[in-house]
């Protein structure tokens, strides 16, 4: 990925809680997917089923990633499309930039593509010099702002529709006639239309790679892909290889898990297949199709503790369901995903050192593997990433110190129980009311949040003053 | 070492390479007894106008292809349109009596409203399929503002995986597609929006009878 040089998360993440209006956008976007997708479980009383399904399909695919991806390869290539492979985004970035510079392309329109993020295209095509016109309304509303995008199926989450409006207000000649959503998104369409058209070069990524066709897929709701894919003279698709399926059918009972899990709808608007070139006498299409298959870390996935990741199809309902997520937002995680699946991603990607604190920025009370459409145990995965952040000794020495105190009384139980006595009772100095709201040294509990009074005694001398009642 | 040999070697060394019919037996276990919601109906034609009327999609009938020219101005009257038409290029539409609409095969980037015919209907999920070919321009089907379909109640298939069926019995297209409704986003505060760049109205002509 593309870093520039970042805040610490601690102070992304500070900063993130103070701004309101941030946490109105989340709130306001969130809480709809929470509440759509329940009724769209609810409406699929068979979806436990279909997950165990989509699961097994996803195992299947990993332990037979290599066979999927050849006859991936030789069925795209009889369609006539051109397949690349890219080992890391360095690659990948070098292939499409070339293919694009080959075309002699000017305006490249592109569809949203998370991969495409991930590999930093955005910044590779504009030091190429080449136009990038962002055709999804999310990924739009961000290019106007100049930012990442905050959540993987909305990308401009963080904006309020306020906050949005200003940007059209600059960014669209004439600027749209009203701030209601309708009519900010009809100024968006009459603004994209002259591009779609005018464009040399269209970029999407792939839902899916289907192994036994050669197409590629790819599921939207605006239409913004089909209008970026077909007018250009050359498609380029970039795909991570976990995309693979064995057949149209497998991906039809995975979309089953992503559409409802993703948005609470029951199917996209448009589910298209592309499978290679323009054909001899069809009306319309590119002239040329090239499919970039991306590794870029998934093979050490693979063949770690990680490899269940590799099952993610990318819904987003992990991050929708995060209290951690849903307080601070995706950008300050930053990476390329934010959310419970970003973090166990985002030390795969960035390297563990530079981002041992996301996998900490977590409560563990479970949701996102409960909403995981293909029951994902992101937080054995991120328990996963503590480990070994510990044991490459890349915790702070006050951590490691103040852990090792702690081991170290926890084996001497009198020690133990004492120093719990003399805490539980210097708490309750802080305390008003039953509630402690502020202590030195707790701000960062206290300043979002007050902490319950404890009760005068322990849990032990509480159990043992039952205990010697029960007696009596 | 190529950027492919080095992925497909190290996939070798974390998974080593099954049995290529072992791995096909077990592709085709994982779609036995498919897994899938019920249909809103019992029988496929309510099923279908269930399920596409639930997202915007609109319904006319007509007994035969013969009345599709009437019920194409019923549509374009209905919302105040002229009566011109992008026409999809097949001759089952070219040979119908257009008399009294215009009618074009080319696609202009603001067309108001475009006819073109959907090879099936998917009960479960209320989608229209179309096939890219030298008959079927893409952009037909996400230029247009109004994108009128003609469906043959016969071609209703009930479940996602009858259509997988039948696309893998036949030379595969450039685009296959299911259009499921009008185009819409939920991007600004994840509020719902009818009309994003595709056809902001999908109204379909079911043919009822022969």
């Amino acid at each position: 990925m593309h870093t520039a040089t970042k805040a610490p998360f601690k102070d992304r993440a500070k900063a993130a809680l103070a701004d309101r209006t941030l946490k109105l956008a989340i709130d306001r976007t969130t809480g709809t997917a929470e509440t759509k997708r329940a009724a769209a479980v609810a409406n699929f009383p068979e979806f436990q089923a279909a997950r165990d399904r989509g699961r097994a399909i996803k195992d299947h695919v990993i332990a037979n990633l290599g066979h999927y991806l050849e006859m991936f390869e030789k069925n795209a290539t009889a369609s006539g499309a051109q397949v690349h492979w890219a080992v890391d985004d360095a690659e990948a970035r070098a292939i499409v930039t070339r293919i694009c510079l080959d075309a002699g392309a000017k305006i490249v329109t592109r569809s949203k593509s998370m991969l495409g993020e991930e590999i930093g295209l955005p910044h590779a095509l504009a030091d190429a010099g080449i136009e990038r016109v962002e055709t999804d309304l999310a990924e739009h509303i961000i290019q106007l702002a100049g930012e990442p995008p905050s959540h993987i199926i909305w990308p401009a989450m963080h904006r309020t529709r306020e906050q949005v409006a200003d940007l059209f207000r600059e960014g669209h000649n004439p600027p749209p006639e009203a701030e209601d959503p309708a009519t900010m998104v009809q100024s968006a369409r009459r603004i994209l239309r002259e591009k779609f058209l005018g464009a040399d070069v269209g970029i999407s990524g792939a839902n899916f790679l289907v192994a036994d066709t050669g197409a590629t897929c790819t599921v939207t709701n605006e239409g913004n892909a089909e209008l970026t894919t077909t007018p250009p003279r050359v498609h380029i698709v970039t795909a991570g290889v976990e995309k693979i399926v064995p057949s149209t059918a497998h991906a039809f009972a995975l979309l089953r898990l992503l559409v409802r899990s993703a948005t609470g709808g029951e199917m996209t608007q448009y589910t298209t297949f592309h499978c290679g070139p323009k054909r001899a006498g069809d009306a319309d299409g590119p002239e040329e199709m090239h499919i970039v298959l991306v590794d870029n870390g998934r093979t050490r996935m693979l063949a770690d503790e990680f490899r269940e990741m590799l099952r993610c199809i990318r819904c987003g309902a992990c991050m929708n369901h995060c209290v951690v997520y849903r307080q601070i937002g995706g950008h300050a995680y930053g990476g390329t995903y934010p959310g419970p699946m970003g973090s166990v991603l985002t030390p795969v990607l960035d390297g563990l050192a530079a981002s041992r604190d996301l996998p900490n920025a977590c409560t563990m009370n479970g949701r996102c593997a409960e909403v995981c459409p293909v029951e994902i145990p992101i937080p054995t995965l991120l328990r996963a990433w503590r480990t070994r952040s510990w044991r490459e000794r890349l915790e702070p020495g006050s951590l490691r110190g103040g852990l090792g105190l702690w081991a170290w009384a926890a084996r001497r139980p009198a020690i133990y129980r004492l120093g719990s006595r003399i805490g539980v009772r210097v708490l309750r100095l802080f305390g008003k009311g039953g509630w402690i709201s502020h202590m030195p040294l707790a701000g960062g509990w206290t300043g979002h949040r007050d902490l319950p009074r404890p009760p005068g005694r322990t849990f032990m001398e509480e159990y043992r003053a039952r205990q010697k009642g029960t007696r009596k | 070492m190529s950027a492919r040999d080095t992925i497909l070697a190290a996939i070798r060394a974390a998974s080593p390479a099954n049995d290529s019919g072992a791995i096909a037996a077990e592709a085709a276990a994982l779609l036995r007894d498919p897994v899938r919601p019920a249909l809103a109906a019992p029988a496929l034609p309510k099923a279908f106008e269930v399920k596409a009327s639930a997202l915007g999609t609109t319904f006319d009938h007509v007994a035969d292809m013969g009345a599709v020219p009437q019920a194409v101005r019923r549509y374009l009257d209905g919302h105040g349109l002229p009566p011109s038409l992008a026409l999809q290029p097949a001759p089952a539409l070219a040979a119908l009596d257009w008399t009294g609409i215009d009618t074009h095969p080319a696609l202009a980037p603001n067309e108001p409203a475009a006819l073109g015919l959907a090879l099936w209907g998917i009960a479960e999920s209320g989608s229209l399929v179309i096939h890219s070919g030298p008959e079927t321009p893409i952009l037909l089907s996400f230029l247009p503002l109004h994108h009128i379909v003609v469906l043959h109640r016969d071609n209703l298939l009930a479940w996602l995986e009858d259509y997988a069926g039948k696309l893998a019995a036949q030379a595969i297209p450039r685009n296959a597609i299911l259009i499921t409704g009008p185009s819409g986003t939920t991007d600004i505060e994840g509020s719902y929006v009818r009309g994003a760049h595709g056809p902001g109205f999908v109204h379909v002509i079911m043919i009822d009878g022969g």
